[in-house]
């Protein structure tokens, strides 16, 4: 009995924390959903009137293009190159070199986004940025990347590959390593090429890693407030405001948190949807034997 | 399953004996630290009485603000005085009004908050300042300095419905800084108190060189967003994008299209402006690759730190209507949420005093609002030989359209600007969107306040203490 309780005491700060700051907001966001609060004035009854803003607002499904343009090829490029980089450093090299490149590949992740983002704008900027100071140095002409609606959000999706995409290769690189060289040596006895060692063996027993890989990626893409907030502010126009970045502004610029709370769901359930659909699908490609 | 083995101080013990000890120990730890410290023995000096502690926030750097922090120790004996910054870079006075609000929504202790023109319909509809017309009434000395010593302009931009709702501290206005070297260099003469927008653009295209090199020299830029620095071009071309009470749009009024398309075209027509997104126009100016730019006083505190003084002012360019400025002024406010109002004036008064203005003025900072300050040598001296312009403008000033939802409007048009600037948008495009959205938002303001009203919340706001 003594144990059960010293169990339960020592999982309290963290199930508490839990509870304050994610049950609890959960919890109120549905109730906000149908309230009139500006933060300062009590909350007042609003009936289904955020809800059915909705529907009228234009801008809201512009940003949602926006937020599944960006979670698209962000998670895409993100394991793409993650699993690449990871299977590069995983490879037999000096472990001096291995350490030096995972710790180069890693480095974007230890630092704090904003101060990548404010470099990056200072990289990017159309008039006398570095990168186009560059490409006007070998003939080829400046590209708009903050100031054009369409490159901005290549731009936008660029910066997280390049901050993120170490990340992902470290949880690649785990799971590369758990793979019994012995299925490596019993392939290459039978003559399996280096891609089909990859195809038939790498990728199978990868796949458990990728569904996990997959579905963090996706959750963090649709997430991903910082990056943007910094080099662009959602510009130009809408043209990389994510919903995120979406709801910060009805909720802390408009004090709308009613409406805030109701687009915020919306996200809520789009992800919940999206990460069954995907434990539903990953019976088809994931292998856990 | 216990396991022995951990020794402290030479006793074997098992790790749930250790975990016991470690957690007794925290417990004692904590208790000591939360137990109020002892009783003060005959050989200590009694405690002195408790100061209270005001917490004042300004948009200006806080380096500015520590000789009064000095002299509050020996001035305000029974005040413990913090002054923080609001950071202001991001969005503006829409971004820091926004900021104030969550403050005082998430219960953070704000007495004495600086805001701005912009900011002070938000703050007064919001009922976070309490008027000062009463401290005023009951302080003759404050109460001539108000009425003799600040130009109406000023005193009144701060008012709304008549009350007096802050002290005013600082002003700006805008006026084209330009480099007198490169102007020396090409043999251009100093641009005049009435050049026009066609004089304006005929320097331009004499002063600058773009062409994708490191050399570049752009000619001229200008926010690109932001009220306030677009107000400086609407004004001069007798509009403005909103109706003159701010509580309609005016987008669609022919003036405003045609001074955004002036602008534009520096950009995309003639180039010989930076696309604003992403252009940092304090290193540029110093460095020599920007010419002209558009400022307050507070961009001479840059020249300052750069050690630039190859510089002079000008108003700016004209293209119709009356000769006009545009001003915002900022001041000192009580917040309604203050627990020692009092208090929070006698610091309100500490930070708007002369001492305090000429900090400002020495820091180049903004215009003080004080007329004797800014009459002192010591103004002329932190800045260039026209420095005068800055203090002249407020007889023709006009103030900066400041709409209630300013935290709102502002955004609106920054987001629509951004899409003509970058050619992606007509001007005429951009401005039927902005234009729909500036309509919608006023709307809402316009009902907001009407079911506020009928809904007797204002009774409730007053009951609840948030409405004073």
């Amino acid at each position: 009995m003594q144990e059960i309780v010293a169990g339960y005491l020592f999982i309290a700060p963290a199930f508490i924390s839990l509870f304050i700051f994610l049950v609890v907001p959960i919890l109120a966001s549905f109730v906000l959903v149908f309230m009139r609060y500006d933060v300062l004035s009590p909350p007042s009854w609003n009936g289904f009137e955020n809800l059915s803003q909705l529907s009228r607002d234009g801008r809201l499904q512009q940003v949602y293009w926006n937020t599944f343009r960006f979670v698209v090829f962000a998670t895409f490029f993100n394991n793409l190159l993650g699993l690449l980089l990871a299977m590069g450093v995983n490879r037999a090299m000096p472990s001096i070199i291995k350490y030096l490149l995972r710790t180069a590949l890693f480095f974007p992740v230890l630092t704090t986004t904003a101060s990548l983002a404010l470099v990056w704008n200072f990289l990017l900027t159309q008039d006398r940025g570095v990168v186009n100071y560059l490409l006007q140095q070998v003939g080829l002409p400046p590209v708009p990347w903050l100031s054009s609606s369409s490159w901005a959000m290549v731009s936008v999706v660029m910066f997280d590959v390049w901050r993120a995409c170490g990340f992902l290769m470290v949880i690649y690189l785990a799971g590369l390593q758990a793979i019994p060289e012995v299925l490596y040596e019993a392939a290459a006895i039978d003559g399996a090429s280096q891609l089909q060692r990859v195809r038939y063996i790498t990728l199978p027993l990868i796949s458990p890693t990728a569904f996990f890989a997959i579905i963090i990626s996706i959750i963090g893409a649709a997430q991903v407030f910082d990056n943007v907030w910094v080099l662009t502010g959602g510009g130009p126009g809408d043209a990389t405001r994510l919903i995120v970045l979406y709801v910060y502004e009805i909720g802390f610029k408009r004090f709308e948190m009613g409406y805030a709370a109701a687009v915020s769901l919306t996200l809520f359930a789009i992800l919940v949807v999206l990460t069954l659909l995907q434990f539903r699908l990953s019976r088809r490609w994931v292998h856990y034997d | 399953m216990s396991t022995r083995g951990e020794s402290i101080f030479g006793v074997a013990m098992s790790r749930r004996e250790l975990l016991r000890w470690t957690a007794m120990a925290s417990a004692g730890a904590l208790l000591a630290a939360c137990a109020p410290g002892a009783l003060p023995t005959a050989e200590e000096p009694a405690p002195s009485k408790a100061k209270v502690r005001i917490i004042a926030t300004t948009q200006m750097p806080i380096s500015q603000w520590e000789p009064a922090m000095k002299r509050a120790v020996e001035q305000l004996p029974d005040i413990d005085l913090m002054i923080t910054q609001t950071n202001i870079s991001e969005g503006g006075w829409a971004g820091y009004s926004d900021r104030i609000v969550t403050q005082i929504a998430g219960g953070e202790q704000l007495d004495v908050i600086m805001i701005a023109v912009e900011g002070l319909g938000l703050l007064t509809d919001k009922k976070i300042l309490m008027p000062l017309d009463d401290y005023f009434l009951a302080d003759p000395a404050e109460k001539e300095i108000l009425e003799t010593d600040i130009h109406p302009v000023l005193r009144e931009m701060l008012q709304v419905d008549g009350k007096q709702m802050e002290y005013p501290f600082s002003w700006n206005n805008m006026v084209l800084y330009y480099n007198t070297k490169i102007f020396e260099e090409e043999g251009i003469d100093p641009p005049s108190k009435d050049w026009t927008w066609e004089d304006f653009l005929e320097v331009c295209l004499k002063v600058a060189r773009v062409t994708g090199g490191a050399d570049d020299r752009y000619a001229y830029s200008f926010w690109g967003s932001g009220m306030f620095g677009m107000a400086a071009w609407y004004f001069n071309n007798d509009t403005s994008p909103l109706n003159d009470s701010w509580t309609a749009s005016n987008l669609m009024d022919p003036k405003v299209a045609e001074t955004l398309q002036f602008l534009a075209d520096l950009i995309l027509k003639y180039r010989v402006s930076p696309n604003p997104q992403g252009w940092e126009e304090w290193a540029q100016f110093h460095a020599g690759h920007l010419v002209m730019r558009t400022c307050g006083r507070w961009c001479i505190s840059g020249s300052l730190n750069e050690g630039f003084t190859t510089y002079d002012l000008q108003y700016q360019p004209h293209r119709s209507g009356p000769f006009k400025t545009v001003v915002g002024t900022d001041g000192w406010g009580i917040s309604t949420s203050t627990k020692t109002p009092d208090e929070a004036w006698t610091v309100v008064k500490f930070l708007s005093n002369k001492d305090a203005s000429i900090d400002m003025t020495k820091a180049g900072g903004n215009i003080p609002a004080l007329r004797s300050v800014a009459e002192m040598p010591i103004f002329a001296e932190y800045g260039p030989p026209n420095t005068a312009i800055f203090y002249e403008s407020l007889d023709f000033a006009k103030t900066v359209p400041s709409p209630k939802n300013f935290n709102i409007i502002d955004p609106i048009l920054n987001r629509h600007y951004q899409t003509i600037w970058n050619g992606e948008k007509s001007v005429e495009e951009a401005l039927i969107a902005a234009h729909a959205e500036v309509t919608a938002e006023m709307e809402k303001l316009q009902a907001g306040r009407a079911s506020f009203a009928s809904a007797g919340l204002g009774t409730l706001a007053m009951a609840c203490g948030c409405n004073q």
